[in-house]
C-alpha cells in the first residue's frame, strides 16, 4: 500500500555522463514493494496533510528485501533531474511515496527484457531476486551509449551466474570493439535470432522513449501480440 | 519549533487530559449500569490521533489512512488492504469485484450461483443480488452457526460460481470443504470476516483463505473507526478493481488531491476515449465512492496497536462466560467452535432448547429488563424478512436450524470492555431467571 515517507540521501554515485544513483534511508522501513515498481521522489518540503508537491517517478532499482535502504538511478535530461542533480547530496532530506506500478515480470511464461540506459533500474529488482531454478527462460539486452554506462552490468552477470535459464547481452553505442559487448543499439534481427520461439516471449520494454517506440513498432511488424509486449513509459 | 509545531503539541497534550477527565477510570455498578453487547474501547490514544489528523484538515483519505490501509494489509501478510465507509460497503466491493470485465472469462455474470446462509446479517446476502446472482442457501449448525459442511457438497450445481460467506459471529466456517469445493469447481471464494478479525483457522488468520475478503469496523466489532470497513487481497488484479470499485469506478490510481502518479496521464488509450483523455476522469467500472476520511483512519491506526490484546480479552470474557453458563446446558445450546479454529468471539450466541420450558423473548426480556444488552443473531431466516421474500434463490435441503435460530437464538457481549464484575453479573441474572423469576 503507497506511503509517504520522508527520507535521508545516504550516498550518491556519480557514474558519469550525468548518470547518478542515489541511494535513499527512509525514516521508517518502506512499504512492501514489488520488482518492477516505482517511487515518486519530490525536492520540495512536504507536510502531512498538505498537497503532495512536484514530483517524478524512479523505477526502485534496490531489490524489495532491502525495504531499510532504497536505491533510484537517473539521468539528468529535463528540468527537474537537473534540479536532482544540483540539490541532491548525502544528508540531504526528500520526502517519496511508494510503490507503484505494474511493470512486473511474470513468472508464468518466457521473458525478455530490452533495457536502454537507467531504464534498466526496472529490471534490476527483479534480476536480483532471480533463484537459480526459476523455471522459465529470460532474455536481457541491455544497452547503453557507453560500456561505462552499463551501470548495473555487474548485477547482471552475476544474476546470470547464478540463474542459467538467464542470457545477457550488451550493447553501447560508443566505445571500441570488444567481446564484453555488441556495438550499437538493441536490434531486434538479434534478439529475434537469439529466442528460440519469440512469439511465445513476453517482451518487457524499459528505457528512453524513441527506442521504446521503434522496438514496440519492430515487434508488432513481427507480429508479436500486443498482449506481450509491456512497455514501462512515463511522460 | 515553529509556532503551528508547538500549538498543535500543546493542544494534544491537553486532549489527553480531556481524556482522562471524561472517560478514564470508569467502573461498573450492578446497580445502575447496563451490561453493553457492545462498545468502543478506547483510551487517550484514539483521541489524539483523531484531533492530530483532523488538525491536518485534509478530510478526505491521507496520512492515517496509508498508514492503516498498510499496516492493516502487513498484520494478515496480504498484498492489498482499502478501506471502506463500512463493513457492508467491504462485502459490497469484495463481491462487485468479482463481475469485472477485467477478469474475463471468470467475471461472474448475472444468473450464476453463489452459494452461502441464510442466517446472518443482510449486506452479506445483499451483494449478490445486487449484483442479480442467484444465492444458494444451506442450512447451519446450532451451536457455530456456520454453514453444514455435508450441504455446502450439495448445494454445488453447474451453475455455480462463488460461495460467499461469514464466519459467523467469529467462527471460522469449514474452510477445508470450501477450499477443496473451491479448487475442485474453480469456485470464487469471499470470506465474509465482519465478524471475525482475528480469527484463525489451522494457526492461520481468517481473511486470508479466500480470494477476496470483507473486515467491518463499525463499533461493535473486534475495532473501530466509527464507520469503516476494509477490503482485503492478496490478488494484484483483484486489488485494482477493488479500488476501482471503492473510488467512483475510475482507472486511474492517484490518490485524493494528487496527479500523474501513475506517470501515463496524458498518454493512453481507453474505450473509444480520444487517446491521452485525461486519466484521472478514466473509468473502467461502474463504482461508487465509499471512501472513508482521514480522522476515521486516525482512529483505525490507534485501534489497530491494541487489536491483538483486544482479541485475547474477548477470548478471556469467552472462557469465562462459559463456564459460569455451562451448568445451564441443559436448557441452553452454547457456542462452540468448528473444528481446527480459534474463534475471535464476537458475542457469546445462545440457543434456547425447545424443551426448555421458556422462550427466547422471556428469557431476552428478562435480561434487557436487568440491564443485560441482548441481541438476536442478526436477520434470522433472512427469507423471512420482509426485503428478501421473492428473490430469486435456490435452497439445499431445508432451513430448518436457520428457522431455529429465528425463534430462539441470541447473543450477549463478549467484548473487552466487559470486566468481571460485569461477568459475574450476568451469571446473577441468569441465575434468578433459571430460579424462576420472571418480568412481571
Amino acid at each position: 500500500m503507497p506511503q509517504k515517507l520522508r527520507c535521508e540521501v545516504t550516498r550518491i554515485l556519480d557514474h558519469g555522463e550525468r548518470v547518478y544513483s542515489v541511494f535513499l534511508k527512509p525514516e521508517t522501513q518502506a512499504p512492501r514493494f514489488r520488482p518492477g515498481q516505482f517511487l515518486h521522489l519530490t525536492l520540495d518540503e512536504y507536510q502531512h496533510g498538505d498537497f503532495w508537491p512536484d514530483s517524478r517517478p524512479f523505477s526502485i532499482a534496490s531489490p524489495p528485501s532491502e525495504r531499510s535502504l532504497l536505491r533510484i538511478t537517473y539521468a539528468v535530461k529535463g528540468r527537474f533531474t537537473s534540479r536532482m542533480e544540483m540539490e541532491l547530496h548525502a544528508g540531504r532530506q526528500v520526502w517519496i511515496k511508494l510503490p507503484y506500478g505494474e511493470f512486473t515480470v511474470s513468472p508464468r511464461n518466457a521473458a525478455c527484457l530490452l533495457a536502454g540506459g537507467t531504464g534498466m533500474t526496472a529490471f534490476t529488482a527483479f534480476l536480483s531476486g532471480l533463484e537459480a531454478d526459476y523455471p522459465h527462460p529470460v532474455y536481457l539486452f541491455y544497452g547503453a551509449r557507453r560500456p561505462d554506462l552499463l551501470v548495473y552490468r555487474t548485477l547482471a552477470e552475476a544474476a546470470a551466474r547464478s540463474c542459467p535459464n538467464l542470457r545477457v547481452c550488451f550493447l553501447a553505442e560508443q566505445g571500441d570493439a570488444s567481446t564484453d559487448y555488441r556495438r550499437g543499439r538493441i536490434d531486434l534481427d538479434v534478439v529475434w535470432k537469439s529466442i528460440s520461439d519469440p512469439l511465445n516471449v513476453t517482451y518487457y520494454l524499459s528505457g528512453p522513449p524513441g527506442m521504446l517506440q521503434g522496438l514496440k513498432a519492430g515487434l508488432g511488424q513481427r507480429k508479436v501480440a500486443d498482449g506481450r509486449i509491456m512497455v514501462d513509459a512515463w511522460e | 519549533m515553529s509556532r503551528d509545531v508547538k500549538l498543535r503539541a500543546e493542544i494534544l497534550k491537553l486532549v489527553e487530559e480531556y481524556y482522562q477527565e471524561r472517560f478514564a477510570g470508569r467502573s461498573f455498578d450492578p446497580a445502575r449500569d447496563t451490561v453493553h453487547y457492545a462498545g468502543r474501547v478506547f483510551d487517550a490514544d484514539e483521541l489524539v490521533k483523531l484531533v492530530d489528523s483532523s488538525l491536518d484538515f485534509f478530510l478526505t483519505a491521507s496520512r492515517y489512512s496509508d498508514q492503516f490501509e498498510a499496516e492493516f494489509a502487513e498484520y494478515f501478510g496480504l498484498a492489498s488492504a482499502f478501506i471502506v465507509n463500512s463493513g457492508s460497503s467491504a462485502n459490497l466491493v469484495a463481491l462487485t469485484t468479482l463481475t469485472s470485465p477485467k477478469l474475463g472469462d471468470r467475471r461472474l455474470r448475472p444468473g450464476d450461483e453463489v452459494v452461502t446462509v441464510a442466517a446472518g446479517f443482510p449486506t452479506t446476502l445483499s451483494p449478490i443480488l445486487q449484483n442479480q446472482l442467484t444465492p444458494v442457501f444451506v442450512d447451519v449448525n446450532l451451536g457455530d452457526y456456520t454453514a453444514i459442511p455435508a450441504r455446502l457438497e450439495e448445494a454445488i450445481g453447474p451453475k455455480t460460481r462463488a460461495i460467499a460467506m461469514a464466519h459467523t459471529m467469529g467462527v471460522p466456517f469449514d474452510l477445508d470443504t470450501v477450499l477443496r469445493l473451491a479448487r475442485k469447481d474453480h469456485l470464487w471464494v469471499v470470506e465474509d470476516n465482519c465478524d471475525a478479525l482475528g480469527a484463525r483457522y489451522r494457526g492461520q488468520l481468517t481473511g486470508t483463505f479466500g480470494d477476496i475478503s470483507a473486515v467491518s469496523f463499525y463499533p461493535a466489532h473486534q475495532m473501530t473507526m466509527g464507520e469503516g470497513g476494509c477490503v482485503l487481497t492478496g490478488d494484484e488484479l483483484l486489488g485494482h478493481i477493488a479500488r476501482s470499485l471503492r473510488d467512483w469506478g475510475r482507472d486511474c490510481y492517484c490518490a485524493g488531491g494528487e496527479s500523474n502518479t501513475c506517470g501515463k496521464r496524458f498518454s493512453q488509450q481507453f474505450g473509444t476515449l480520444p487517446y491521452g483523455y485525461d486519466h484521472k476522469y478514466v473509468y473502467s467500472h461502474i463504482g461508487y465512492n465509499l471512501k472513508v476520511t482521514d480522522m476515521q483512519a486516525a482512529v483505525g491506526v490507534a485501534q489497530l496497536g491494541k487489536l491483538d490484546r483486544f482479541i485475547a480479552r474477548r477470548k478471556a470474557n469467552f472462557q469465562k462466560l462459559y463456564a459460569l453458563l455451562e451448568k445451564h446446558q441443559d436448557r441452553l445450546i452454547l457456542p462452540q467452535a468448528t473444528p481446527h479454529s480459534d474463534p475471535s468471539w464476537f458475542g457469546f450466541v445462545i440457543t434456547v432448547r425447545q424443551d426448555a420450558g421458556f422462550t427466547r423473548n422471556e428469557l431476552t426480556r428478562f435480561l434487557e429488563d436487568n440491564r443485560v444488552e441482548t441481541r438476536n443473531l442478526f436477520s434470522g431466516n433472512l427469507l423471512r424478512q420482509p426485503a428478501f421474500i421473492g428473490i430469486p434463490h435456490r435452497v439445499v435441503g431445508d432451513l430448518t436450524n436457520t428457522d431455529a435460530i429465528t425463534e430462539r437464538t441470541f447473543f450477549i457481549g463478549v467484548f473487552p470492555g466487559i470486566d468481571d464484575a460485569q461477568l459475574e453479573y450476568i451469571d446473577s441474572v441468569f441465575e434468578r431467571f433459571m430460579g424462576g423469576e420472571r418480568v412481571s
